[in-house]
């Protein structure tokens, strides 16, 4: 098998895993150990045969092209230190999914929990063998994605969800932060390929944007690791269940971030900028991590504060770019790996077995537990560096390098009494741990009585407790290989020499190591003595609150001065826009042109258009109060528009426009029976009303004069030396075969849109139709109108009228006048349908006269009269219509033509003789169908409403299945 | 071959007009047999816009066979109208076939017979779509948004109840005004330049006189601010969220391809009138894109973490996709362009899948619970316990949860852009393309405008993950008394499908963004597309192409009448009688 | 004849605008309408005036602008009047049911 396909098969391993034990049962738990063992025990098992090719620096690579063109391409790269930080995640992620099998209860649903597991196990594997750093963020981002929702395995506890939501919310912006850097570097480097990457160290340093790529990834790489001022989400991220804890914040995600210093520190490091941040972060977070972990009541708290006070530790070290230290810090990154995973094992059966991990509440479980009891205290010796033991060596060789002078400032003297005074305060709350736990009085009250836990359970602390010991004491023949490949490979030629000897002799260093465990013995008493534990602990040692409602109140509050959610403020901030957008391209030079071509003004016009004008601001100030004399004005300026189209010759326009104005004149009358009535109430007007009345009326006039001086802009001004509009007037009848230009261009030029224009005609019949089946008028309309009850009183005191008789009579002379017109409107219709093509007319215009025709029936008789005589069925009139115009349209395809091509023929039809025949008139005449059934369909819905409420069965026409 | 693509450029239009017009024959029930019909239909739609996807990217981007373009009733341009099929039109095609579909399927469940003409009304919705994104000419892109509002305002509308018809109401009054506005800049555009077919525009624009230039711009600008109404750009936008939140779920979810038709015209048009070559008007209103896209950006965040339920949320999903859209258009660069286009795709695959996802969540919980759980939150609910003594145990997740689960997650990763899905990559390409790694793009000089689009999309993406992290949340893990969701199979379906379709677009990345990127690069090169339009020729009557024409004919029947009666030779004689 | 069309398309909208925004439904419905009679003039000078030109092609006249009104504009302003009309039929019907939903007919559902 090529060492390609073995990388890759290393990275899918966990996630197959990961896919399977979804889909094991729920209580397949012995299952999903041994599944999830199995996979770590391959992946281990993988990855050792790794170790001759990585052995002497050297480096596994395989590329696969993903986005080669953004240079992003899918690469695998293992080299030792990866090969190294490999084995840890896989072995000890062995150890703790054994460990887990025990510690959940049998009543978890493990699946989904061994499924995310493996998992994560995958992207943090994916972190380490990632060639390419866009590859390496995407797998980051994954791990805090999962780290989410391992955290929040126990999703019912609300401590769960904060810290899961805390965890997800620092460690991702981070990752973004992350992203961000790392396209900065890749644009410095010009590749995201990390072998390029790390060869381009002196460009990268140089690059004037060093700086800002160089923060963008450490905000990273200090989120993730938890390092002040980010190490807050940490102590929260306990409430996940105990192995997520020892697996994700003791060896492996909170060590993703020291993993990616390591990874770039030869390429960013040795510069002023990554000494301060890195080492002054390190050192804070060293110190601080240290001293509030002594104050910590919770086990996991206590754990989780050496957690960061290690990692800081070993940021220092990184901080600090000199080689020696970088060696240090990788061996740290290794033991801290191997103690604190013990560590919260230990704590994890200590609070499995008695039911509580509060300091306070335990004492004396050594007679209880005493291999666990050892066990524990060997990793907590490690942990406060006790010599032999393996916590030892790497806080020695820190020592060792915090004496090195590095850049001489004030700084950097001090930093060997912080360094032995953080470690004091670690042996302080190593002590206070086994002290307080395992001895003194045996417990009181406890939930359950302590007992050892069974052995498969004790395993993995056993195992990794080994490995401190014999690391501690033969240092040299056990990790002293493992370090080398690590070291070689990032460090390559300038790897310094360094020995792994637990006996230096009598040097500063121990020194430091034997003051840092008599002050942290000293440390622990004075706390005892004064009971220090006892007091309120700085703000720092709670993660901080962040409840969930303040970002969405803030965010509410935001919403209520940009946003809105009434009508008129969106209307007139769009008219607004609008209108400064039209504006501003146009102030600059003058836009008039010097000699304005003018018509001879025509008083007659100017009169028409001076009630026109009266009539348009009447409508606007009467449509509050007055409907019917709003809709009576807004005719008079519908007029006015149509006359002006007569006077400038435009007959089609004039004709329309007169058509439509009476349908919808209707359709409003219609209406109008549903409004409610004048209400006086809303006469009153406050000071704000006002104020909004003339902003209104400022913005109306200012909108209204703009638009006229464009259009008289473009009027006065000569057409464009090439208009289309000369096209269609020389084409139209040659080409077209029509004397009128417009209807030429309406069903043959511009078919197309005729096309739309009907389509929409019958989409909102449709609608108007649906919505109005669903009509519930309010109670107060329901009734019937004023008039009509009045008449119906008459017919009712007057014992000689039938009821109803009234309402007969009083519409009998229209009616029956609108009943002769009925053909006549109908011919007239169809003569303006046929005289379309050369005559203004056409298909829109006759079919909106035949509409006319038969509402007027409905007007004159009433609906029931009407529908008992003629069958009116709108939805097929428009599917008709459609075929039509289709079958128009697709007819040209079969010689060869595009859509809508028109074709004419004389076909001889025998006693007739030759008809002129042509695409263009079925055309017109689908678009007849269609606007005379979407227009009857409108208004017979909006008739039928004042029907319904009377009559119970549904209306003829509202069924079409009746008929 | 040219001649069959030829006729299927119409294909997409007719075929759904066609259909509607089967249904309104159809009448009101028969909806049984109307949504079968529909699926059919729509899936041979969607094979049509593949077939014109694959004819776009068999061509080399930049030539001119790059677009094939289609004279409708056989007039030329700039007098008749134009249908173009290129890169971009082929890939929104493609786009709103399978959103359509995805609403379609899901309303079959149940959603189609709350109302009434529901299949009707959204085949004319797909027509009006397709008809916009493949016309050449100003006005009938009028018509065309007329067509798909119309359709849009009737499936606002279907189900009635009141905030249906109160939203209902203030969609189509801000959208009528808009028309107008369209209008008004349509016509003032002809007044100026003399001509509508978009082609001809550009190819005038560099002619112009001054004063003409200015009227010209003024007429775009108008049209322009039509256009960012439906794009939701601030403060254009308000009617966006209430509008989408009221919808039924399906129509919602193939709205979320609606907001993306401003966003394609302003693609189409801009760099093409306002390129390089449009001289003293180059780059008109680009200061003014970028600034009004990076305001939506924050605004829809700003929603995103006020909204208090999930249809709201989505919303704003939509309202920061638009935003990061037009300010990465207006960078006007071709690499930004090309991951804004991947982008695209991304996001309203992703908003698509969540409206529908939405309801089948919301159906198994009580009314109110966001609030409720808001404040469970917020202040702790009383009976978390101190839990000594008996160590906690997870809750086992029923299927349904656990799917519904996956399916949010998987959303919330795609609109937060974090990996693993096209999220992460579209939001990668944008970056990559303002920080470019390739030598030759490298030497130029990141500006204040590089940095600030890379905080917005980091920026946006953190907002979005907090806010689906908080709804997601409150929905799945707050222990209110829920009841898990009856869900049918055929509802499940496209959301999986969608999320796959995100999935392998993850994994086909490379072909992908090749196509996006040659995309842009023929949307900033548009010499091709101007002289491909105006050069194109008329049929002449002779090549019988009739088994194409017949291959998409949906009435060939009825023609057949007189075909025998006109077939030799004298067909469209124009100027046929002296 | 330019400044008077000028100022009545000027007047139309102005009212129209007005009417748009006001608070009662049926105010914008009638401030459409004559918005979109504003809109069809504006549209319809945009092809310039010609008064007393034959409406059709006559036989013998040159077909030039010179001698007939654009006949492009007159075509979109067709077809605009007819959107125009269904989508005031469509808003008309709508904001009955709001009325008939919310009890009022305040543009938001609700007095304020």
């Amino acid at each position: 098998m090529s060492n390609e396909s073995l990388l890759l098969l290393a990275l899918a391993i966990p996630f197959l895993g990961s896919l399977v034990a979804a889909l094991l049962p729920t209580n397949a738990r012995n299952l999903e150990a041994w599944l999830a063992g199995a996979i770590a025990l391959t992946e281990v098992g993988v990855l050792s045969l790794f170790y001759t090719s990585v052995a002497d620096g050297g480096v596994v690579r395989a590329e696969w092209a993903w986005l080669p063109e953004a240079g992003l391409s899918f690469i695998l790269r293992l080299d030792g230190f990866a090969w190294v930080f490999a084995l840890l995640v896989s072995g000890i992620g062995g150890l703790v999914f054994l460990y887990a099998r025990y510690y959940m209860s049998p009543e978890d649903p493990v699946p989904r929990f061994f499924s995310f597991l493996l998992a994560f196990m995958g992207c943090m594997l994916g972190i380490v063998l990632s060639g390419n750093l866009i590859q390496m963020v995407f797998f980051w981002e994954m791990t805090s994605f999962f780290s989410f929702l391992l955290i929040a395995y126990w999703q019912h506890d609300a401590a769960a969800r904060a810290g899961a939501r805390l965890a997800l919310m620092v460690t991702a912006a981070g990752g973004l932060c992350l992203f961000g850097g790392v396209i900065v570097l890749g644009y410095i480097v010009g590749s995201y390929d990390l072998d390029k990457v790390l060869a381009a160290g002196i460009t990268v340093r140089a690059s004037p944007l060093y700086l800002p790529a160089l923060i963008l990834i450490l905000l990273g790489a200090f989120t993730k690791s938890a390092q002040f001022p980010f190490q807050f989400w940490l102590p929260r991220a306990m409430a996940a269940p105990t192995p997520v804890s020892a697996y994700l914040h003791s060896a492996t995600m909170v060590k993703a971030g020291i993993f990616l210093l390591v990874r770039l520190w030869p390429v960013l490091s040795g510069t002023e900028s990554w000494l301060w941040i890195v080492g002054t972060t390190g050192l804070i977070t060293f110190v601080l991590g240290a001293f509030l972990a002594m104050f910590q009541n919770d086990l996991k708290g206590v754990l989780a504060y050496s957690t960061i006070s290690h990692l800081g530790l070993t940021t220092l070290l990184l901080g600090m770019d000199s080689p020696l230290a970088t060696v240090a810090a990788i061996f740290h990154l290794m033991n801290h790996a191997t103690f604190k995973a013990s560590l919260f094992m230990a704590v994890g059966i200590i609070d499995h077995e008695t039911g509580t991990r509060d300091i306070r509440k335990l004492s004396g479980l050594y007679h209880f537990m005493p291999v666990t009891a050892t066990l524990a205290m060997v990793a907590a010796a490690a942990m406060a560096g006790v010599p032999l033991l393996n916590g030892f060596l790497s806080k020695e060789m820190f020592f060792a390098e915090t004496i090195e002078i590095h850049d001489g400032s004030f700084l950097d003297t001090l930093l060997p009494y912080f360094a032995t005074l953080a470690a004091a305060f670690s042996v302080a709350y190593s002590l206070r741990f086994i002290r307080e736990v395992f001895f003194g009085p045996p417990p009181t009250n406890l939930p359950h009585t302590p007992e050892e836990p069974p052995h498969w359970m004790r395993l993995p602390i056993e195992i990794l407790v080994v490995v401190c010991l014999v690391v501690g004491i033969v240092p040299g023949i056990t990790i002293g290989p493992f370090l080398d490949v690590a070291v070689a490979s990032v460090l390559g030629a300038s790897a310094p020499k360094f020995n792994l000897a637990v006996w230096h002799g009598f040097t500063l260093p121990f020194l430091m190591s034997v003051v840092a465990l008599a002050g942290g013995v000293g440390v622990y008493a004075l706390l005892k003595r004064f009971n220090l534990n006892a007091l309120k602990l700085p703000w720092l040692s709670r993660g901080e609150q962040v409840p969930s409602d303040v970002i969405g109140v803030a965010a509410r509050a935001l919403m209520r001065i940009f946003g809105t959610r009434q009508l008129q403020p969106q209307l007139r901030t769009l008219v607004c826009v609008a209108f400064i957008a039209g504006l501003l391209p146009l102030v600059g030079e003058a836009l008039m042109p010097v000699n304005p071509r003018l018509t001879p003004i025509d008083l007659a016009f100017a009169f028409v258009w001076i009630i026109g004008t009266v009539c348009a601001v009447a409508t606007a100030y009467q449509a509050k109060f007055h409907r019917l004399a709003a809709l009576i004005f807004m005719s008079g300026a519908g007029l006015a528009t149509c006359i002006t189209f007569i006077y400038l010759s435009a007959p089609d326009l004039a004709l329309t426009q007169l058509l439509v104005e009476i349908v919808t004149t209707v359709l409003i009358l219609l209406g109008l029976r549903w409004l409610p009535k004048r209400d006086e109430g809303l006469l009153k007007t406050d000071s704000s009303m006002l104020m909004r009345r003339y902003v209104d009326l400022t913005l109306a006039i200012v909108v209204g004069a703009g638009l006229a001086f464009v259009a008289f802009a473009v009027m006065t001004r000569e057409h464009p030396e090439t208009t289309i509009a000369q096209y269609f007037l020389s084409r139209s009848y040659t080409d077209g075969g029509g004397h009128n230009v417009v209807n030429v261009i309406l069903v043959d030029f511009r078919g197309f849109d005729t096309m739309g224009e009907i389509t929409v005609l019958c989409i909102v019949a449709l609608s108007v139709f649906a919505l109005l089946r669903r009509f519930r008028p309010a109670p107060e309309s329901i009734g019937a109108p004023e008039q009509k009850r009045i008449q119906e009183a008459f017919d009712i005191e007057h014992p000689d009228r039938r009821p109803g008789e009234t309402i007969a009579d009083y519409l009998r002379i229209p009616s029956v006048i609108m009943r002769l017109l009925f053909p006549v409107i109908g011919t007239l219709g169809i003569y303006l349908f046929l005289r379309g093509h050369d005559f203004p007319g056409g298909g829109f215009v006759a079919g909106l006269t035949l509409a006319v025709a038969i509402i007027l029936q409905y007007m004159g008789g009433g609906a029931a009269w009407v529908e008992d005589r003629i069958r009116v069925f709108p939805l097929r009139w428009m599917a008709v219509g459609f075929a039509f115009a289709l079958a128009a349209g697709t007819g040209a395809w079969l010689f060869g033509y595009p859509f809508l091509t028109s074709m004419m023929t004389d076909v001889h039809v025998p006693l007739i003789g030759d008809v002129h025949l042509s695409s263009v008139l079925l055309f017109d005449l689908g678009v007849l169908a269609i606007v005379l059934g979407a227009t009857v369909l409108v208004l017979i819905a909006l008739a039928h409403q004042s029907i319904r409420t009377h009559r119970k069965p549904k209306p003829a026409v509202l069924t079409e299945e009746a008929a | 071959m040219n001649e069959l693509i030829n006729h299927l450029a119409i294909a997409p239009i007719l075929l759904p007009l066609a259909t509607a017009a089967l249904m309104v024959a159809l009448g009101e029930r028969r909806r049984n047999i109307k949504a079968t019909i529909a699926v059919i239909s729509t899936l041979v739609t969607i094979i049509f816009a593949v077939t014109l996807l694959n004819f776009a990217n068999s061509q080399p981007p930049g030539s001119a066979e790059s677009i094939s373009v289609y004279l409708l009733a056989n007039w030329p341009a700039p007098f008749g109208i134009v249908l173009v099929v290129d890169r971009l039109s082929a890939l929104m095609l493609t786009l709103a076939g399978v959103v359509t579909f995805a609403g379609l399927l899901f309303s079959i469940a149940r959603w189609h017979r709350v109302g009434l003409h529901f299949h009707a009304l959204l085949q004319f919705l797909l027509a009006g779509l397709n008809g916009a994104f493949l016309t050449g000419d100003l006005f009938n892109l009028f018509v065309f948004f007329e067509v798909l509002l119309a359709a849009s305002y009737g499936l606002v509308l279907h189900g009635s109840g009141t905030p249906r018809v109160k939203a209902g109401l203030h969609y189509i009054a801000v959208n009528l005004v808009a028309s107008t506005l369209f209008l008004i800049g349509a016509s003032l555009i002809y007044g100026a330049a003399g001509t509508l077919n978009m082609a001809d525009i550009a190819a005038r624009v560099p002619g112009l006189g001054d004063s003409e230039r200015m009227l010209l711009e003024a007429g775009a600008a108008i049209l322009g601010v039509a256009f960012l109404v439906k794009a939701g750009m601030w403060p254009l936008c308000f009617w966006l969220p209430g509008a989408y939140a009221a919808a039924v779920p399906p129509v919602a979810a193939v709205f979320s391809i609606m907001t993306k038709v401003g966003v394609y015209v302003i693609l189409r048009l801009w760099p093409m009138v306002f390129g390089v070559e449009a001289g003293a008007s180059a780059y008109f209103g680009g200061n003014w894109l970028l600034i009004g896209g990076i305001v939506t950006v924050a605004f829809g965040a700003i929603g995103l973490l006020a909204a208090q339920d999930l249809p709201r949320l989505a919303s704003f999903n939509l309202l920061v996709s638009s935003g990061t859209l037009l300010a990465a258009i207006a960078v006007g660069s071709v690499g930004v362009t090309g991951g804004a286009l991947f982008y695209l795709v991304s996001s309203t695959l992703a908003v698509c899948a969540f409206f529908l996802l939405i309801d089948l969540i919301e159906r198994g919980r009580i009314p109110g619970a966001d609030v409720l759980a808001v404040t469970v939150e917020a202040l702790g609910d009383e009976e978390e316990d101190e839990k000594d003594g008996a160590d906690p145990v997870g809750i086992a997740i029923p299927a349904t949860m656990a799917i519904l689960g996956i399916g949010f997650a998987a959303c919330a990763l795609l609109l937060a852009g974090l990996p693993p899905l096209t999220g992460f990559i579209a939001k990668f390409l944008m970056m990559n393309a303002l920080f470019p790694t390739d030598a030759e793009a490298a030497s130029t000089t990141i500006g204040p405008v590089s940095w600030t689009l890379l905080a917005m999309l980091l920026l946006s993406g953190f907002a979005v993950m907090i806010a689906m992290m908080r709804a997601g949340i409150r929905v799945f893990w707050v222990p209110l008394e829920s009841t898990v969701p009856t869900v049918r199979f055929l509802e499940v379906v496209p959301i999986v499908a969608l999320l796959l379709i995100s999935a392998t677009l993850t994994v086909q990345a490379g072909p992908v963004s090749r196509y996006m990127h040659a995309t842009a690069e023929s949307l900033h090169a548009p010499e091709a597309y101007v002289r491909g339009v105006l050069s194109t020729k008329r049929v002449k009557p002779q090549g019988q192409a009739t088994g194409e024409g017949q291959a998409t004919s949906p009435a060939p029947a009825k023609v057949d009448g007189n075909g025998n009666g006109t077939g030799n030779g004298n067909a469209p004689e124009r100027g046929g009688q002296p | 004849m330019e400044i008077i069309l000028a100022l009545s398309i000027g007047a139309l909208t102005s009212s129209g605008v007005w009417l748009i925004l006001r608070s009662r439904t049926y105010q914008v419905l009638i401030g459409l309408s004559l918005l979109s009679y504003a809109v069809n003039l504006f549209i319809f000078s945009m092809g310039r005036l010609r008064t007393a030109a034959p409406p059709i092609l006559k036989d013998g006249l040159p077909e030039t602008l010179a001698n007939h009104t654009d006949p492009v504009p007159q075509a979109l302003v067709l077809t605009a009047i007819v959107i125009t009309f269904a989508m005031t039929a469509l808003f008309l019907v709508v904001l009955l049911a709001a009325r008939g939903l919310a009890r009022n007919d305040h543009v938001d559902g609700r007095e304020f």
